[in-house]
């Protein structure tokens, strides 16, 4: 075989992967896809219509109508999501400069207890999280949501940045501080840029965990549709309307267009912090 | 070395506040679980008016067939999961360097978008795609004629089963996928092309060259993916709800219910904290793999 032949076999084996691929990852996405623009009650009509004869856009002006606002789930997403980024950075930048760079006492106590809070399982933190936030009056708010969150996050991201962080020479640290800079302004001016990037791949970490958190917000939301994210809307909608799968299906496809179109955007980022995070 | 006194100060006033969140809501939780189980609670969590009862909801717990065929399917299905994952994340993962570079970008697009779905929203379109009567899935099967009838996928004991390994594999092998790839990047290109080219030859040089260098890699990600197979609840809980019966709860899944269903706080916690216990004996493993990162020194 000459080499042009076997790049030529070489390219159609990778279309023929990338087609096998394409059907296992997205046939899901259209199956739902093809769902949400049959008429409602096409949706059960045997056999089986894999394009629907009459497509309509009906079952979006349902789901995004007066009746389900099911956009007002992706609000609610974006508002948990972002307060929790904005909590788990603020507190994640303060660790992991002191895990990376400061010699202190309790340094390891802290990594290990990170570690170990990094894989408890949801199901052993439920119940206690539940009672504090009924007695805290946080039930069916945003706060019950972001808070726990925002701790979630705090492990992932503190290894992150300080993997981060770990990369500024203390050289230029001395350097600043010798040409006269404080501390405080050592760190903002010098320190952080170089961690910027850590910080916002953490940021886009934390930001998905939380958005596709379901147990916690289904837990404390207690069907207050006026707080329900995107995980928790798309379940009772399928839950509630079980004989109305068209409606389901346009619920879910507006949902996820807007993760997936950010997944995609930010897919070095992601890909990157994942590997950073949690395998080195 | 020598901690500094300051040093030591600013430190821990820097990891202070993490650290106190942690303890709130991680740490704090886990004890208050811990007490819940040794509790005869029943549709209060008010454990400091209930009736200490020691290990006795341990001892009733461990003396149901329940709990056991729970536990069993919780670790078979771990097991049968993380192998499949593992193995179809490779599988992926070679694929992205096997195929030419123009058409690398879009690969990884399309293995990452199941990454991007909520797990619970995955488990409903799953239940939707294996729909017994308007479902793909069967549909096509009774068109290739495997089967006469449509399975009834979520209603038969072993399909049921075999449904909640499909749809958790689907976003898992993509989480796998990409996990292995950081592995794999770290080899010379040249070596993995030769062993995803020609043939037999290949998987020999795979399994010979390739599989040991990333060996570290696959090891990481197998514990990782252990523990949260383990302690798996959103797809169990959006695909059959533990259905048919109980035939397919988790641990989770089957504790979430107790809980909040059945408000059997005692009953609940234990399956809780066995579900802990079982995480935390692989994350021994896996801490004791990860702390060599600890010093963050290159």
């Amino acid at each position: 075989m000459t080499k042009a032949q076997s790049a030529h076999v070489r390219t159609v084996v990778s279309v023929l992967i990338i087609a096998v691929v394409a059907v296992w990852s997205l046939a899901p996405l259209v199956w739902i896809g093809l769902t949400s623009i049959k008429p409602l009650g096409t949706e059960y009509r045997m056999p089986v219509e894999y394009w629907p004869a009459n497509p309509t856009l009906d079952n979006y002006r349902t789901v995004l109508g007066e009746r389900f606002r099911i956009q007002r789930s992706v609000l609610n997403s974006i508002v948990v999501s972002s307060g929790s980024v904005i909590g788990t950075l603020s507190l994640s930048t303060l660790s992991a400069y002191a895990i990376a760079r400061l010699r202190f006492r309790y340094r390891t106590h802290t990594l290990y207890s990170m570690q170990i809070a990094g894989m408890i399982p949801p199901i052993v933190v439920i119940a206690p999280t539940f009672v504090l936030m009924r007695s805290l009056g946080l039930i069916r708010t945003y706060w019950a949501m972001i808070i726990p969150n925002m701790v979630y996050a705090v492990p992932l991201s503190s290894f992150l940045i300080a993997s981060y962080f770990a990369n500024v020479p203390f050289e230029l640290e001395d350097a600043a501080k010798i040409d006269g800079a404080g501390t405080l302004r050592t760190i903002f001016a010098v320190v952080l840029p170089i961690a910027a990037p850590g910080m916002f791949s953490a940021g886009v970490l934390a930001f998905l965990g939380s958005w596709g958190e379901f147990m916690l917000a289904n837990t404390v939301s207690i069907g207050a549709a006026s707080v329900e994210t995107v995980p928790v809307a798309v379940m009772s909608l399928s839950r509630a309307f079980e004989l109305q799968w068209s409606w389901v299906a346009a619920g879910t496809v507006v949902t996820l267009v807007p993760i997936i179109v950010a997944v995609l955007v930010f897919q070095r980022t992601i890909v990157s912090g994942l590997t950073a995070g949690s395998l080195k | 070395m020598v901690a500094d006194r300051l040093e030591t100060r600013v430190g821990v006033a820097l990891v202070a506040p993490a650290v106190i969140g942690l303890l709130v809501l991680n740490y704090y939780p886990i004890i208050q679980s811990t007490l819940y189980s040794l509790f005869a609670l029943d549709s209060t969590t008010d454990w400091l008016s209930a009736q200490f009862v020691g290990l006795r909801n341990y001892a009733d717990v461990m003396q149901s067939d329940q709990f056991w065929y729970t536990f069993g399917f919780t670790v078979g299905f771990t097991v049968v999961v993380v192998t499949l994952d593992l193995s179809l994340g490779m599988l992926l993962a070679l694929a992205t360097f096997y195929v030419p570079k123009r058409m690398r970008g879009v690969l990884r697009a399309i293995i990452i978008v199941p990454w991007a779905i909520p797990k619970v929203i995955q488990a409903s379109m799953w239940r939707w795609m294996l729909n017994s009567d308007v479902g793909p899935i069967g549909d096509l099967l009774v068109r290739i004629g495997i089967v006469s009838e449509p399975p009834l996928f979520l209603v038969d004991r072993f399909l049921a089963m075999a449904s909640v390994v499909v749809a958790y594999t689907w976003k898992g092998s993509s989480i796998a996928a990409f996990f292995l790839m950081g592995g794999l990047a770290l080899i010379p290109r040249e070596v993995i092309e030769s062993a995803t080219v020609d043939g037999a030859r290949a998987v020999r040089r795979f399994f010979s060259i390739v599989l040991p260098i990333v060996m570290p890699t696959v090891y990481v990600a197998l514990l990782y993916r252990s523990q949260d197979a383990l302690r798996v609840f959103d797809v169990i809980y959006g695909l059959t709800g533990g259905g048919p019966g109980t035939t397919t709860d988790t641990l989770s899944s089957f504790a979430y219910t107790a809980y909040f269903r059945y408000a059997q706080f005692g009953r609940a916690s234990t399956y809780a904290v066995v579900t802990f216990v079982l995480v935390a004996a692989v994350g021994v493993f896996y801490i004791g793999r990860v702390r060599r990162n600890f010093s963050f020194k290159e």
